[in-house]
């Protein structure tokens, strides 16, 4: 497959895969965040996760920063579309950081 | 596993994104050097699979999910664990700066514990594992699982010296996720691997790591 072709076609299989996370991905906490309930107490460690159960972040002296995009979402008023364009927004940026340093630092092809 | 700011104290959030810089800069060298322009395409493409894939949560039961980090895949296709520094270091970057999902003080531990420790642990365990047995599929899957489990419990010991997590509790807990999760990164390895190969031998020939 020539370079065209695999960046088009990976970029289509990057938005479907975007496309599924939004709609199909689990909600279930990760397994930091799961470590993290079983140490608050709040969850056990081969037990289900209860619904309401969070992750403490409220901690003194720690550095806060607002995210552009927190949460992958344009915001509650686009919902999950705006959730894919919020991903695809993403991987268009991944493609073109990497063009973008590839073209200042990488070697010509031989 | 991105640690997010909250649980991590910034100074050493600040030595961890020290050690952090100075992969970086060694990946930056492998850019200059390994990566032409053929291999172009192909990183640009990881990276931005890389990125969406961490973001689709899988069930994995016992109350977690989990979802791909990347590091051994990348490593193993582009045949660096630098370029796994590379990639992951860009995903990271733009997954905290925009999205909120891992923290800016702790982007450096991050960086560390899924590009640098997942990049190098599933590189080697690859090309051992490999050399050992010939079996790609066996190779590349148990190299994935190894690039999820020791960078989770890394990350233990780092948010125990953090004070956030007990050692023991923390790596019982992590580890039992972690080997579950796992599965699902070994298997993504095992799948992208084998697709990328049939669509770049030119790149990834498998053939010839097995007959070498």
């Amino acid at each position: 497959m020539d370079s065209r072709r695999l960046v088009a076609a990976g970029i289509v299989l990057a938005i479907l895969i975007a496309i599924g996370a939004v709609y199909l991905a689990s909600p279930a906490p990760d397994g930091l965040e799961s470590t993290a309930l079983v140490v608050q107490g709040d969850k056990t460690l081969t037990g289900d996760t209860p619904p309401d159960a969070e992750v403490r972040e409220d901690v003194a002296g720690r550095f806060t920063f607002e995210s552009l995009l927190p949460d992958y979402s344009l915001g509650d008023a686009w919902g999950k579309p705006g959730e894919i364009l919020a991903l695809s927004g993403g991987i268009l940026l991944m493609v073109l950081l990497i063009y973008g340093i590839s073209r200042l630092m990488a070697r010509p092809a031989k | 596993m991105h640690i997010p700011d909250a649980f991590m104290p910034i100074p050493q959030g600040i030595i961890y994104w020290a050690i952090a810089l100075v992969f970086i800069a060694l990946s930056l060298r492998w850019v200059r050097q390994e990566m032409d322009e053929t291999k172009v395409p192909l990183v640009a493409i990881l990276a931005a699979g890389i990125f969406v894939i961490q973001a689709f949560n899988l069930p994995v039961a016992l109350g977690t999910s989990g979802h791909l980090v990347g590091g051994a895949l990348a490593a193993i296709v582009l045949g660096s664990p630098f370029a796994a520094v590379f990639i992951l270091s860009l995903v990271l970057i733009v997954q905290g700066v925009i999205f909120g999902d891992g923290g800016i003080t702790t982007m450096g531990v991050n960086i560390l514990n899924m590009g640098v420790i997942g990049g190098f642990v599933g590189y080697y365990s690859y090309h051992g594992l490999l050399a050992a047995t010939r079996r790609v599929n066996l190779s590349a899957f148990a190299a994935g699982w190894l690039a999820c489990v020791i960078p989770a419990l890394a990350a233990v010991v780092e948010l125990w010296i953090a004070g956030t997590f007990p050692l023991n509790l923390g790596l019982v807990a992590m580890g039992l996720y972690h080997a579950l999760i796992g599965i699902i990164e070994g298997g993504i390895t095992v799948v992208a691997l084998r697709l990328i190969a049939s669509v770049r031998p030119d790149i990834v020939n498998i053939s010839n790591e097995v007959t070498a």
